[in-house]
Parts: structure tokens; C-alpha cells; sequence
């Protein structure tokens, strides 16, 4: 992991030109990120965060800095709300990707039914997205992304528009179905529980604009276990503690 | 979405399907009573003298006027006319309109530069356009066919455009996530996203065509049933207008209809279950 990193962030910076204003959205904003990692970001609210994220999945370039991703593959990006298309049936919203990009071949098309099948959405193969919850929804949104193997997968608060219930089984499944596939993840939240659940490593912003605050490399005594289950481990509440202190000083 | 029929429903539940279905026969009913009390009423007061049939005609006489015109050949003659230079205005500009919607979808600097043109083109009747229509086109079948096109054109356009506009941003994002094109973004979301818009621009659109094609035909006159209501009440053959007239009506209505059951057909595949 700690040999050369997927991502490259380096003195990235990024403003926001509009006729009324101009807003300093990131200032010399630093990290890598290593292969099969799963990174979190947490900030205090406008501080930054999709913007990073949009940054590296390559729709705005930085104003000043660099960002490297070796990777021959685009990231794969999933949103707060799955977007599915509400007039294709499942199997066509999973493979909007491939059909995308013209790689719609045999054998991609398999591994994108593979992965619907693995992940128990199988028998809804020809529903339409109105037909399945919330939750379901959004497992879906990720296997589209899946479908074109992304290595990365950047993940904007994919879990805030399910209820409590859903949202933690959800976080459950979809970490299982990453490490499965040994993807890289970067995922913004606000939640730090869910942060310090699912990550290896946290990396904490400052308010707009933003930087890196700290950094914290989650060790728990279950470390290999679900989200869930890591939840209970008793290093949990002090880095659940650590980083509440830090954007709590943010909230005044 | 649709339930499989369910044989053990309960008993309120029974109760409520058959109200629903008593109220809805009860609607259909309604309907044609009227139409039939009118008709009625309308043929009493004109056979009794109450309305004079030389100046409201009557249901009797409408009909006879209608056999007497399919019987020396001149029903289908002003029919087909009427119909062809509609279904060719309503063609040719829901296609352009559409077509410059796209356009304008296309490219935010084009539509902010013809913005203000649109809005006047919008608010101008386009009726006062006619003698120009004429001088240019000449006084032929040309113009009426380009009077129905330019009133159609213009509502294609603004409601076309104001549906594809009503996209929200995220789903293109999405897009753009997944490395799509401009093209690819419109064929593959926007466009099949905003087809319900489309589809009911298009019922206004039908109706913008009849007006064209009427108004056309009052300023041209050559054939068609606009030319007939014109010449009728020209010579006072009060029973050609009204026979006109209801022919247009069904005529109209059979066109919208169809479009409805175009709309229907469309949006029922996509959310077929
Ligand atoms: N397209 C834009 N044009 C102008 N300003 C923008 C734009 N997008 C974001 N901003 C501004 O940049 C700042 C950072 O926005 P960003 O969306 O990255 O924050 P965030 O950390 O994701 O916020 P949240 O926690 O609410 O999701 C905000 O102050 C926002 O107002
Ligand atoms: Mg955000």
C-alpha cells in the first residue's frame, strides 16, 4: 500500500468564478492515496468536499496543482441520490456505462449480470428502478458503476438519503461488495461513525476553503470485520471522540 | 403498474371498485344525453319555428347538406385538403420546432442571443402575418401550409425547449461521470426524459395547426373546409357553415385523439411493468 500511491493530490487549489463573486473553494489541498485503500473525508459543510471529489473524477481541472490518478480507467462516481433512468429496466440502467463508453461487449455485459447476481438483485433483472426501495436502488447505482471496473470509486454521501436502518446495511453491503472486488475508495460523509466504520484512513477538512486538517489511520482490534461490527470494537469511540473535537472547533 | 387480478378481495374493497364503476358509467351517459338533448332540442326549436333554420339551420338539414355534398363528390374533396395542408403544417413544425429546440438545448449562448426573438415571435399573432404569407407564398395551398407551420413551429419551440430545460442538472452529471459526449447526454437522458413534455407540446401543437390551416383558408379560399364555412356565410348558406363546422369537429378531435393514443403508446412501454 504504501508503495506507489492510486491517487496523487499535490498543492491542488480550486476557485469558483461567478459574475457577484469569487469563492476560494480549496487551498493547497495535499494526500495520496494508496491501492485498494478506502479513504474518508469528513469537513465541516461547504467546505469542499464534492468539489475534491468532482476534481478527481475529472470534471473541473484544479486552478493551481496537480492531481494524478495511474489508472487507465475512469473513476467511477456515485451520489447522494442513485439517478437511475427511470424508463430502462435494471439491466439497462446497469449497463448505461458500458453502452456509454462502446465497450458493451459479451463479455463485460456478463460481468455487469455477474455482479447483479452476486449482490442478490438478480430476479429484478427486468423491474424498473420504481419497483425496488431505496436501498436496493442504490446497490444498483453502484453496480452500474461497477460495470465499467473503475480501480477507484469515489463515493459522495451514497448513504444520506436512506432512512438510519437501511443506511447502516446499505454501508454493510456495499463496503463487503468493494473489498470483494478490491476496489480503491474515497468516500465524503458527514457521518463519523460511518467514516471510522468503513475506512482505513479518515482525512479531516478545514471550513471553506478547504485543507488538510489531520489525518487518522484507523486501527481497530477487528480490523478484517464488517462496518458493523467494527462499530463495537472499543477503539471506536476514541477516534469517534478525536474527530468529533475536530470539526466541532469548525462548528463556531 | 398493474396488479394480477386479485379473486379474494374483500368486501369494501368490492365496494369501492363498484362505485368507481357506477360513477364512471354514470359520466359516459352523461355525455351522450347531452349530446343527444342538444341535437334534439335543436331540431324541435328549428322544425317548430322557434329558432329560424335559415339562420341556425338544424340537424336535419345539416345532414341532408352532408349527403348532398358526398353525393356529387365534394365532401372528400374539401376534406382531404383541409386535412393534408394540417397534417403537413403540424409535420413540418413540431419536426422544426423540435429540431430548433434542440439547437437552442444544444448551445446556452444561441439561446440567450435569440431569446427576445422567440418572446416576440411568441407574443405576435401570427395571423397578421397572412397577406405577407400570401405575396410570398402566393394564394395557394403554399401559404396556408406555412401559416399552420409558423403558429405550431413557434409553441413546438418555447415548450419543447422549457422541457428539455426541466432536466435536472445531476442526471447529466451522472452522465458526465460515465465519460458521455453532448450527444450521447441528450439521446440517452434528456430526450427520453422530457418525452412526456413533447408529447403534450404536440396535443397544443395539433390544435395551433387547425387554427393555421382555418385561418389560411379564410384569407385564401380556394377549397377546404375553411373555405367553405368562408363561402357559406358569404351567400348565406347557413347550412353549409354549421355542416362545416361539425365536420371539423370530428375531424379536430379524431386528430387529437390520435396523438393522445401516440402519447398513451409511448408512455406505456416505458412504464410497462
Ligand atoms: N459551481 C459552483 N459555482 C460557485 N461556487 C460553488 C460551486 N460549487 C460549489 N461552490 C461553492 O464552493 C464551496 C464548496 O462547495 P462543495 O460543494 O465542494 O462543498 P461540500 O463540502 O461538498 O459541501 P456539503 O457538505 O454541503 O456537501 C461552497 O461554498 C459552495 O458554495
Ligand atoms: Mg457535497
Amino acid at each position: 500500500m504504501e508503495k506507489i500511491p492510486l491517487v496523487t493530490v499535490e498543492g491542488v487549489c480550486l476557485t469558483y468564478h461567478e459574475p457577484t463573486a469569487e469563492t476560494k473553494a480549496i487551498d493547497h489541498l495535499s494526500f495520496h492515496i494508496g491501492r485498494g485503500e478506502f479513504v474518508s473525508i469528513v469537513g465541516p459543510s461547504g467546505c469542499g468536499k464534492t468539489s475534491i471529489l468532482s476534481m478527481l473524477a475529472g470534471l473541473m481541472a484544479p486552478s493551481e496543482g496537480s492531481i494524478r490518478i495511474r489508472s487507465t480507467k475512469r473513476p467511477g462516481y456515485m451520489l447522494q441520490h442513485d439517478h437511475l433512468l427511470d424508463w430502462r429496466t435494471i439491466e439497462g440502467n446497469i449497463m448505461l456505462a458500458l453502452e456509454v463508453k462502446h465497450i458493451a461487449t459479451e463479455e463485460n455485459c456478463a460481468y455487469a449480470l455477474r455482479l447483479l447476481d452476486t449482490y442478490g438483485l438478480s430476479e429484478f433483472r427486468y423491474h424498473y428502478p420504481r419497483q425496488l426501495s431505496g436501498g436496493m436502488r442504490q446497490k444498483v447505482a453502484l453496480i452500474r458503476t461497477l460495470a465499467a471496473s473503475p480501480e477507484l470509486l469515489l463515493l459522495d454521501e451514497p448513504f444520506s438519503a436512506l432512512d438510519y436502518q437501511t443506511r447502516l446495511r446499505i454501508a454493510d453491503e456495499i463496503h463487503t461488495i468493494l473489498r470483494a472486488e478490491g476496489k480503491t475508495a474515497v468516500l465524503v460523509t458527514h457521518d463519523i461513525a460511518e467514516a471510522i466504520s468503513m475506512s482505513d484512513r479518515v482525512l479531516v477538512f478545514s471550513n471553506r476553503p478547504a485543507t488538510l486538517k489531520t489525518e487518522h489511520r484507523i486501527l481497530l482490534s477487528c480490523n478484517d470485520a464488517t462496518p458493523l461490527e467494527r462499530r463495537n470494537s472499543p477503539e471506536f469511540k476514541d477516534y469517534f471522540d478525536m474527530i468529533w473535537k475536530e470539526l466541532d472547533s469548525y462548528e463556531t | 403498474m398493474k396488479h394480477k387480478p386479485n379473486h379474494d378481495i374483500s368486501k369494501e374493497h368490492a365496494a369501492y371498485l363498484k362505485s368507481i364503476r357506477k360513477r364512471e358509467v354514470f359520466i359516459s351517459a352523461m355525455r351522450y344525453l347531452i349530446l343527444l338533448a342538444l341535437i334534439g332540442l335543436w331540431e324541435v326549436f328549428a322544425a317548430t319555428g322557434i329558432l329560424d333554420p335559415f339562420i341556425f339551420s338544424s340537424p336535419s338539414r345539416i345532414v341532408s347538406t352532408l349527403v348532398r355534398l358526398y353525393s356529387n363528390g365534394e365532401l372528400f374533396g374539401h376534406i382531404g385538403i383541409t386535412l393534408f395542408e394540417t397534417v403537413v403544417g403540424f409535420l413540418l413544425g413540431t419536426t422544426l420546432g423540435t429540431l430548433v429546440a434542440i439547437i437552442l438545448w444544444w448551445s446556452k449562448t444561441l439561446c440567450r442571443i435569440f431569446d427576445p426573438y422567440l418572446v416576440v415571435l411568441n407574443a405576435l399573432p401570427k395571423i397578421a402575418l397572412g397577406p405577407i404569407l400570401i405575396v410570398w407564398f402566393g394564394a395557394g395551398v403554399e401559404s396556408i401550409i406555412v401559416m399552420a407551420l409558423l403558429i405550431s413551429l413557434v409553441v413546438t419551440v418555447m415548450s419543447v425547449l422549457a422541457g428539455f430545460q426541466e432536466i435536472t442538472g445531476e442526471k447529466q452529471l451522472l452522465m458526465r461521470t460515465l465519460g458521455a459526449s453532448k450527444l450521447q447526454i441528450f439521446s440517452m437522458v434528456v430526450f427520453p426524459a422530457s418525452l412526456p413534455t413533447i408529447m403534450s407540446a404536440l396535443k397544443i401543437s395539433v390544435g395551433m395547426s387547425w387554427v393555421g390551416v382555418i385561418v389560411g383558408e379564410y384569407l385564401v379560399s380556394e377549397a377546404g373546409l375553411g373555405y367553405l364555412i368562408v363561402y357559406g356565410g358569404q351567400v348565406f348558406k347557413l347550412d353549409l357553415v354549421m355542416t362545416s363546422i361539425v365536420v371539423l369537429c370530428v375531424l379536430a378531435a379524431l386528430m387529437y385523439y390520435a396523438v393522445a393514443f401516440l402519447e398513451k403508446k409511448l408512455t406505456l412501454r416505458r412504464s410497462h411493468a
